[in-house]
């Protein structure tokens, strides 16, 4: 059925954000569920030194940093795999 | 396949070019009414009653559905997860892309159509923005005339609904995982915690932004199932098709009059199918990518076709192999291959459920001496025992040792009751003759069982260290 899914030839700038933005926070969504089921941000207290945040405020900021992280990925593969035209 | 297919695929190609270069346009779609419009506003009802309620309910004195993160605590109803039954929620998500699988290749894409969020977001943003700005053709008149204090003040309007709708939404997203009552409370005296009013924001902007202004580009840009989705369709599947055979040629006539008899077919070419489609496309040039299987289309031309008194269904749900006048198979090898898998893990995950032991016991070794002489001359061994009751209710625990013979152990209470839901650290210390060793590091088990429910028992191995042998 590939006749009623053409890939699309070139996306606009804001599209490629989009998708790239999009994408790269579901994965980190995962990433962040998966980190935190397996380890307390309480238990991490004694390694890190680190202002006092709330066990809500490590989740947001390790969901942030997964983002931060998933997102350069993907803006790196995106930038390696550009084609000159 | 007709054989006009090459010249309709370059249009469709062309099309899909175009939307990607140009500049997109704002895609009115006309209101609708009808029997899957109804399906859709019950869905919606359902739907989204189910998520603004589900955080008010109560249960034992606890919200009923409460993943409260910061307890590191899930309660589902009767049921309390830990993190240690992160395994449950893994297998929920696989049943969930399962049952997704399954359904689109039986019925196409019924998820977009009436269950996705981003349909039923939409769908509510839509409701929202005509009863302010009106009809499809009082929303184009109203986008094409110069500002003015009226147009200002309706655009105005609609974007304070939009946003207080939005900001409700992320609210509720936010009361799943911070009791909805404390919550709401804390709102209305100014008293949010910085990382809540983050989520609510974040959340209520995501939600307006994706259902007032990205709407079907979600669907067409965003979305990762609206990408494959394709794969899982075959010649059976349900899906939304313009009857072409009885529609063309297609053209506008009038009521009445033997259209036939002039080489008509049954399609007027009122363009209404293309008016109510909410991704702008014409359903007439056959099965596209873009169409979400809302079947707007369908209801519409039904209305028609009563009008015109011609038979309805010119567009309708159908499958390929009942266009092309094959026989359409229900149970085919991947719908059963789905549904075995599916069924497979629901029952693993019903299995584990019933049979899920909450009690967890954890056994540490004292990192800091491996082993010391008693003044009796025996090897100690020192342990921290956690114990984890993920029970609702306290028990007493009993908890006996073996793996050496003789072995000893000296613990400091001789009760050792855990609350329901509570964590306990319990230092234990273990002696044994040093001739019952024959290694340097032998095994031990240590076994936690609770003295009022002979179900509730776990066992724990540990090392048990002592000098060269
Ligand atoms: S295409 Fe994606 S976003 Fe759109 S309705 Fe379907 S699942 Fe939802
Ligand atoms: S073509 Fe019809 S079913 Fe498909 S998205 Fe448009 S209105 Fe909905």
């Amino acid at each position: 059925m590939d006749e009623i899914n053409p890939q699309p030839k070139s996306l606009s700038g804001s599209q490629k954000i989009i998708a790239i933005l999009w994408l790269s926070f579901v994965m980190a969504g995962v990433a962040t569920v998966v980190f935190f089921a397996a380890i307390d941000p309480e238990a991490l207290k004694p390694c890190v030194t680190f202002p006092e945040v709330s066990r809500s405020g490590a989740y947001t900021i390790g969901f942030l940093l997964f983002w931060l992280l998933t997102a350069s990925s993907s803006i790196l593969t995106h930038y390696f795999l550009r084609i000159d035209k | 396949m007709s054989k006009n297919e090459p010249a309709k695929k370059q249009h469709l190609d062309k099309d899909v070019e175009q939307s990607l270069y140009a500049k997109r346009q704002k895609i009115y779609p006309r209101e609708v009414h009808g029997k899957f419009a109804t399906l859709r506003i019950i869905a919606v009802f359902a739907l989204l009653g189910l998520f603004y309620i589900l955080p008010w309910i109560q249960w034992d004195g606890r919200q009923a559905v409460l993943l409260d993160l910061p307890a590191r605590k899930f309660y589902i109803f009767g049921l309390t997860l830990w993190p240690q039954d992160f395994v449950y929620l893994t297998f929920l998500l696989i049943m969930a892309a399962l049952t997704l699988f399954f359904f689109t290749t039986l019925a196409g894409r019924l998820w977009c159509g009436y269950a996705c969020p981003q349909t039923v977001w939409t769908e509510v943003f839509m409701w929202i923005e005509h009863w302010i700005e009106g009809d499809r053709q009082q929303q184009i008149k109203l986008d094409k005339s110069p500002m003015s204090a009226r147009k200002f003040r309706i655009k105005a309007t609609k974007h304070a609904a939009w946003i207080l709708f939005a900001a409700f939404t992320g609210f509720t997203f936010v009361a799943y995982f911070t009791p909805a009552r404390d919550l709401a409370h804390r709102l209305f005296t100014f008293q949010l915690g910085h990382w809540e009013a983050f989520w609510i924001f974040f959340y209520g902007l995501a939600t307006y932004g994706n259902a007032g202004w990205l709407r079907e580009q979600v669907c067409l840009h965003m979305c990762p199932y609206a990408r494959f989705q394709s794969a899982m369709f075959d010649k059976d599947t349900l899906v939304v098709a313009y009857d072409e055979k009885r529609g063309e040629p297609r053209g506008p006539r009038k009521r009445n009059v033997d259209y036939k008899a002039e080489g008509l077919g049954d399609c007027i070419n009122c363009t209404m199918c293309v008016q109510v489609c909410p991704t702008g496309i014409d359903i007439r040039d056959g099965l596209q990518y873009q169409c979400i299987g809302c079947s707007a289309c369908i209801d519409i031309c039904d209305q028609v076709m009563e009008k015109m008194g011609y038979p309805k269904g010119l567009i309708r749900y159908t499958t390929q192999n009942t266009v092309e006048g094959k026989p359409t198979h229900i149970l085919r090898p991947r719908v059963i291959i789905y549904g075995l898998i599916l069924l497979v893990f629901a029952s693993a995950l019903a299995y584990s459920l019933a049979t899920r032991v909450p009690l967890q016991l954890d056994v540490i070794r004292d990192r800091n001496t491996l082993f010391r002489e008693t003044n009796e001359g025996l090897i100690e061994n020192v342990y921290t025992l956690k114990l984890v009751n993920m029970d609702e209710k306290a028990h007493e625990f009993k908890l006996t040792i073996s793996g050496i013979d003789g072995l000893q152990m000296k613990m400091e209470q001789d009760k050792i009751i855990v609350e329901g839901g509570d964590v306990v650290d319990l230092p234990v210390r273990l002696q044994a003759d040093e001739d019952a060793l024959k290694d340097r590091s032998t095994k031990v088990y240590f076994t936690l069982k609770a003295v009022d429910d002979p179900n509730l028992e776990v066992s724990e191995e540990a090392r048990f260290v002592g000098p060269y042998k």
